[in-house]
């Protein structure tokens, strides 16, 4: 599109100077020099326009402000976050990631962002903590076990390692779990998926930040987006479809922009609502915990679709779980006692030896939920209104190829063929995505 | 100095709460020692000369006790197969075996110090900058880092010991039972309430155990008048956490039998009075063992008579930090001097080239030899439990410390939290607040009741909400404290020190949230509750803000960590078996898990049960079937929308199948119903479902049309289903069946009967399908299912009965090309893809999955459909059974076109036999697929026309 041929041609000088990089050879300049390291993000002033503006500062937004900057060349961007970066879904998520989905597409869009995971830490010249630990979904039921057996069939075809193992497999792999008959649920063996792991989400987000930094982006901390500018719509105050966005309001005034992306989650509906454009989700919680720590025992991640559970080991020696979302909807971001019952019970099944480990801190995260748990991303019926939300319970996973094709999407004007599936437009022409037998299976 | 300090046991204290004559033996590190009933770890530890338990987490620093309870950071110890126990506060047992953690190789001589100097490179966040190239070095880099994993060590082979639970539903609890929780709880009580006081430390009393004798008389006093108020005392319990509507857990550690309960209380009012937590003071060794804080030396001096030092220095702000001045001179401690924070005097260092203290630098210079530095320099407001209530703490300058945002009409608070005073103006606030709270209960109650629409009448108007006309607590000035001019430890137990944090702030991580996430501080087990405010004050500091500017974290529950065994509880999980199972299990049944039931997969041969069944008559226990009483005028009406089929004209004494769809169209369910009478029937679900959509049968009828009369009883278990099967099942049922006129005009397929069964009354048979030979389904109250059973059993003794269980059923319906939901449909089969189009009928009024379905019948219809078909599918060679999940893919590619979703040996047909799912260009009879093995070998397979390999045109069953 001609405004972005000119953007690219005016915008190459907004990147900054270069910062000193990251390497085990600075730390020891630093510590020897006893100086401290320059800002991850520099702090500056909202200036009064710009090409693009990124409404929430987590993996989706930042990554998406990244790619536009690095693969685009438009550098004129600012994110806005009403917190302070990575504050929602990006820094309460479990940090797991992998690519042994069901269908064709799922398969292909996961392994691209697996891909952008394992070469992040040398790309944005940050560890990221990529922890290729492997990750294990068990079946405890004859059920269970056909479906392990069908993921691993389509996997095997599309070359993605993931194989059915037994349960004595299982026990080398895991020794901390039960495989004997005695349990609830005995496990029957498990889908085993190698590449899958997990990574240090902060760093993720971090990370995404400081290289778009580089770039020239701005991010803005404690800016609050109260309207979307539309004018030409055919809804009320000029919003809604065939309007054309024009900026954004925020606690700190107006932005105006040509372009506004939506990238938030568990409030995508209102913020959308504010452009006029209606979005089919529905939020609710989903709950996760993390214990104190203790040595590390538990070498890779173990999830269990049945038990609702899912739980790794960090580095520092804390088991995190999580569980599947909570059935009802809501804002609320607060953990209930009932869910860390019914997750001490369910992890004492498939570990039974953790009984005196102790739960040292509970929250909620919002999940932002689509009828057939697919997302919706790209063009809305407000041009230059863009979203990139409805992430559900997997957004994490998905957001660096997210960004990557966010930022396609933006600076071609065109929808990319990898998230065409997740076009808004499909709730109404019934071309529903079908990622939900895959989605569902857990994490 | 000459010769380390070792601490020891006093003569005799007044306030002693250690029994002396009861000796206890245990061993620590593998030496064996000997405390004394009453004795903490700590305080044994301490009085056995101990000084340091543990070793820090990155830099592997000694550390000795600093709180010297529940929340000390460098107190954790491991106590045989429990890690991280807290050694402050856990009393101590006969033969307990207690090892340091956190140390390699040992206690004493740790390699792993070495990192201390290399410190400085391994600033906060160092592992985020570095291990980046070459990348393939990281998983390595990351093994040896997480060595470093602080904290005990998980013995797998822990029995989940005897944990339990317990609800209850008092008027008031009291969290917290210093004098102003004692105060609350007895006024509450005494106005009628019904009261729990839970303390989490051993003994009520809070802080009087460790003041003067008049203090202990006191305590004792209010704890003999909370018993006779009959106030239910909780000790060694902690409040964990306050969730919507006071949903308040307690977990409850000295439990005669339990390892630990988890009481849940409904508390009508809860009161919040945990008094307040020592904050440690930030300056250069503030981490070496032998600097504790006033109120650690108080409570060894005076509760468990050990002597924390020789030779003191102590840093006072505050009253607490002179009655340490006074106690540890009444026991012989030398103090050398004491340093008046309100003159402004500090203490700049803690000096000692060995592990402990030597000496103290002061902030003008002087340096004095001690071995111990006491620092009192103020508090912690653990305001944790009102944060769960939505209250925000707000920052006082003038008094140094954060307090309650503002009231909340039934979470209130008291004691140190709220103020400071006197005894006897904490316990008058604290009496104050246990009227209110009875107050407001009893109204609270009142507006309950009154509301619940099931609840007795309440007579009288609403009384008037009580007004809180307590006066408040007074604010003593207290200087600000948080760190000395140099930079020492902020959070002990992440070992993140104040120059992390400021060099952390100048990276751009100047939040409190963001410095949390990237420095960890404050994210260790002790909560924060040490380190949240001096974390907070640096922040500040290195920001030119005040402390209100920068803010605090949120605390989340739990308010102390709970451990997972009493989380769980006995762990609830049973599995369902019918009435019929005892015989089952004297039959040689091999069992299978199937959901929530248990249930015979076989009982040795099941071709041979199939064959028996096709040829003479066989039995089998379908109880696990799902089963909805459904009564009412508007039965039709809810029939309707859940299935997709029609309902409104179903007459009585027939049974129609139909299949259930979510709002996506997928396939949800399947089963008959039978209408019994006018306005009874009888709906049966697949065994897996029976959960699933009574929940969304009820989901329906409560959100979506309250106003239809359906009442909807699940049945399942209330009704034992036995199928009858096989050619001469007509024969045998009409041996018991005295009322039920069996003739095939008089009692047709797909039509229903009730009566008597083996003398049984109010049986339901109906005549249906699955297994593909003449059957009746039978379902009695379950009481009667094994006789039944077993007069099954004896009448068809001539005709060839035998039983046959799960796998054989799973044959027979397989050779008839019945699908079952949730196997060969899955999450993303819609109903046209199960080949029954016909049963989705556009033309009704409304019912779940319309909209989608009218998409996804055109869809279905185009010839680029991307929908699967479901077919059934013989392999060329009759021997090979494709595993169940067998991919089909096109010939000499890897492209999917489907799977195999059932597969089976046909005993009838002698030759292999399948359903799958496939795509719309390989789903026309005569198509030959190629089918992917499980060795990955490739085998061929024909495309059938019919879904049924035997008896498609169904002669046998409506025979």
């Amino acid at each position: 599109m001609t405004l972005f041929q000119s953007l690219r041609g005016s915008m190459k000088s907004n990147a900054v100077s270069r910062p000193p990089r990251y390497s085990a050879a600075g730390l020891l300049v630093k510590g020897v020099k006893q100086e401290s390291w320059p800002r991850v993000w520099r702090d500056v002033p909202l200036k009064k326009s710009y090409d693009v503006v990124i409404v929430g500062g987590g993996v989706h937004g930042l990554a998406t402000a990244y790619y536009l900057a690095a693969n685009h060349g438009i550098t004129n961007v600012a994110i806005v976050d009403k917190s302070y970066l990575g504050s929602g879904g990006s820094g309460r998520n479990t940090a797991i990631v992998r690519s042994n989905y069901l269908t064709p597409e799922g398969v292909a869009f996961y392994d691209r962002s697996l891909e952008l995971y394992n070469s992040m830490a040398v790309d944005l010249n940050i560890n990221v903590m990529f922890s290729e630990r492997g990750h294990m979904t068990l079946a405890h039921t004859d059920s269970a076990l056909r479906t392990m057996h069908w993921r691993a069939e389509v996997n095997k075809l599309q070359n993605i390692d993931s194989s059915v193992i037994d349960p004595a497999e299982v026990k080398k792999l895991a020794p901390s779990l039960d495989t004997s008959s005695d349990p609830r649920y005995p496990i029957l063996g498990a889908l085993y998926h190698p590449p899958g792991g997990t990574i240090r989400h902060d760093a993720v987000v971090w990370g995404y930040a400081r290289a778009a930094d580089h770039l020239g982006v701005e991010m803005h901390q404690k800016a609050e987006v109260l309207d979307i500018l539309v004018e030409g719509g055919d809804g009320p105050d000029g919003k809604g479809s065939g309007g054309r966005v024009t900026g954004v309001r925020t606690n700190r005034g107006d932005i105006s922009a040509p372009i506004v992306v939506n990238c938030t989650a568990g409030w995508a509906t209102l913020i959308s609502d504010m452009a006029g454009v209606k979005l089919p989700i529905s939020t609710r919680p989903l709950q996760a915990a993390v214990t104190e720590p203790v040595k590390v025992f538990l070498p890779t991640v173990v999830v269990s679709g049945s038990l609702h559970v899912y739980v790794s080991q960090t580095d520092r020696g804390e088991l995190v779980f999580g569980a599947s979302v909570d059935p009802f909807n809501t804002y609320s971001v607060r953990g209930s006692l009932e869910f860390t019952e019914e997750l001490a019970g369910h992890v004492l099944e498939l570990m039974p030896g953790i009984s005196r480990m102790r739960l040292l801190r509970q929250w909620a995260g919002l999940c932002d939920m689509t009828p057939d748990y697919s997302p919706v991303m790209g063009f809305t019926p407000v041009e230059g209104f863009f979203c990139d939300v409805g992430w559900g319970t997997y957004g994490f996973k998905a957001g660096p190829v997210s960004g990557e094709q966010m930022a396609e999407c933006i600076a071609t004007q065109q929808t990319p063929k990898l998230i065409e599936p997740f076009k808004l437009s499909r709730f109404s022409t019934g071309e529903l995505v079908g990622e939900k037998g895959a989605a569902a299976v857990g994490h | 100095m000459s010769g380390e300090f070792k601490p020891s046991r006093l003569g005799p204290q007044s306030g002693e709460v250690i029994d002396r004559s009861a000796t206890i033996r245990f061993t620590w590190d593998s030496k064996v020692m000997t405390g004394f009933a009453g004795d903490t770890i700590a305080s044994a530890l301490m009085a056995n000369g101990v000084r340091i338990v543990s070793r820090s987490m990155k830099y592997h620093r000694p550390r000795g006790y600093m709180t010297a309870d529940y929340w000390d950071p460098n107190g954790f110890v491991q106590v045989g197969d429990d890690p991280n126990v807290r050694s402050g506060h856990r009393l101590l047992e006969p033969g307990m075996t207690i090892d340091p953690q956190n140390v390699w190789p040992s206690l004493d001589h740790d390699v792993k110090a070495a990192n201390g100097f290399v410190g400085r490179f391994l600033t906060a966040g160092f592992y985020y900058k570095t291990f980046i190239r070459p990348q393939r070095l990281w998983p390595a880099f990351e093994k040896v880092l997480s060595t470093f994993a602080p904290g005990g060590t998980v013995d797998l082979d822990t029995p989940h010991r005897l944990h339990d639970k317990r609800y209850a539903h008092p008027d008031v609890v009291v969290a917290g039972g210093g004098p102003a929780g004692m105060a609350a709880a007895i006024a509450a009580a005494e106005a009628g309430a019904r009261v729990m006081l839970v303390e989490h430390e051993h003994h009520l009393g809070g802080h009087l155990l460790w003041g003067s004798d008049e203090d202990r008389a006191l305590a004792a006093k209010m704890r003999d008048a909370a018993d006779v108020a009959g106030v239910e005392i909780l000790t060694d319990s902690t409040v964990t956490g306050r969730y919507e509507d006071n949903w308040v857990s307690i977990v409850q550690r000295n439990h005669p039998l339990a390892v630990e309960r988890l009481i849940k209380a409904r508390a009508t009012s809860l009161v919040v009075a945990p008094g307040l937590i020592e904050r440690p003071y930030v300056f250069a060794g503030n981490d070496k063992p032998g600097v504790m804080l006033s109120g650690a030396v108080r409570r060894m001096i005076n509760m468990y008579a050990v002597k924390p030092g020789s030779r003191a220095v102590v840093l006072t702000a505050n009253a607490d930090g002179d009655a340490a001045v006074a106690d540890l001179r009444d026991v012989g401690v030398e103090v050398a001097r004491v340093v008046d924070a309100r003159a402004g005097e500090n203490v700049a260092s803690a000096n000692g080239p060995g592990r402990t203290v030597e000496s103290v630098t002061l902030g003008d210079g002087t340096s004095i030899d001690c071995d111990l530095l006491v620092t009192a320099v103020g508090w912690t407001a653990p305001t944790s439990l009102l944060n769960m209530a939505a209250d925000r703490p707000v920052y006082d300058a003038t008094a140094a410390r954060f307090f309650p945002g503002g009231p909340i009409d039934t979470v209130l608070s008291t004691g140190g939290l709220t103020g400071d005073g006197t005894v006897e103006q904490l316990v008058e606030h604290g009496r104050a607040t246990g009227r209110l709270a009875a107050e407001r209960s009893a109204v609270a109650k009142h507006r309950i009741q009154a509301h619940t629409a099931r609840a007795a009448p309440v007579s009288g108007d609403e009384p008037a909400w009580p007004h809180d006309l307590r006066a408040a607590l007074g604010r003593d000035p207290h200087p600000e404290l948080f760190r000395s001019t140099t930079h020492g430890i902020v959070d002990f137990s992440e070992d993140v020190s104040s120059k992390d944090l400021v060099g952390a702030a100048a990276e751009g991580f100047d939040s409190v949230e963001l410095l949390k996430r990237f420095t960890t501080a404050t994210m260790g087990p002790s909560q924060g509750k040490l380190e949240t405010v001096n974390t907070v004050a640096v922040l500040a500091e290195a920001r030119g803000e005040t402390i209100e500017e920068v803010g605090t974290t949120v605390w989340r529950p739990p308010y102390a960590p709970i451990t997972l065994g009493a989380l769980a509880g006995r762990i609830f999980e049973p599995v369902r078996v019918s009435s019929i199972q005892p015989w089952h299990e004297a039959n040689g049944a091999v069992d299978i898990l199937a959901g929530a039931w248990k249930r015979p997969e076989h009982y040795g041969d099941p071709a041979a049960e199939v064959m028996n069944t096709r040829t003479n008559v066989g039995i089998i226990d379908v109880t696990p079937l799902g089963k909805l009483d459904l009564q009412g005028p508007d039965v039709p009406k809810l029939l309707s929308q859940l299935y997709t089929n029609k309902w409104m004209q179903l007459p009585v004494g027939s049974v129609r199948y139909g299949i259930m769809c979510a709002e996506d169209g997928v396939v949800l369910d399947d089963g008959v119903t039978a209408r019994l009478g006018d306005e009874h029937y009888l709906m049966t679900t697949t065994s897996s479902g029976a959960a699933t959509i009574w929940e969304w049968a009820e989901n329906w009828l409560q959100t979506e049309h309250p106003e239809w009369q359906v009442h909807v009883t699940p049945v399942t278990t209330g009704l034992c289903s036995i199928n009858i099967a096989g050619p001469n099942s007509r024969t045998l049922l009409g041996r018991l069946c005295p009322d039920i006129d069996l003739d095939p005009d008089a009692f047709p397929y797909m039509h229903v009967r009730t009566g008597t069964v083996a003398g049984v009354d109010d049986c339901i048979a109906w005549r249906i399908g699955f297994t593909g030979e003449l059957s009746y389904e039978i379902h009695v109250p379950s009481g009667y299912g094994l006789h039944v059973w077993n007069a099954l059993l004896d009448a068809g003794a001539d005709l060839g009965i035998k039983p046959f269980g799960l796998e054989a059923q799973r044959i027979m319906r397989l050779e008839k090309g019945h699908f079952i939901v949730g196997q060969d449909t899955d999450g993303l089969t819609k109903a046209p893809s199960t080949g029954l189009a016909p049963l989705i009928k556009l033309d009704k009024d409304d019912f779940a999955g319309k909209a989608e379905l009218g998409w996804a019948l055109d869809e279905f219809a185009s010839a680029e459909s991307k929908a699967p078909r479901l077919v059934a599918i013989q392999p060329t060679d009759p021997t090979v059974v494709p595993h169940e999940a067998s991919q089909i893919v096109r010939a000499g590619t890897n492209e999917i076109l489907g799977r195999i979703t059932s597969s089976r040996m046909s005993p009838t047909l002698g030759r292999s036999i399948c359903l799958g799912q496939v795509a719309i260009d390989a789903a026309a009879p005569g198509t030959m697929l190629t089918i992917v093995l499980a060795d990955g070998t490739r085998t061929t397979a024909e495309v059938m026309a019919r879904h049924a390999h035997f008896d498609p045109e169904g002669e046998r069953l409506r025979g």
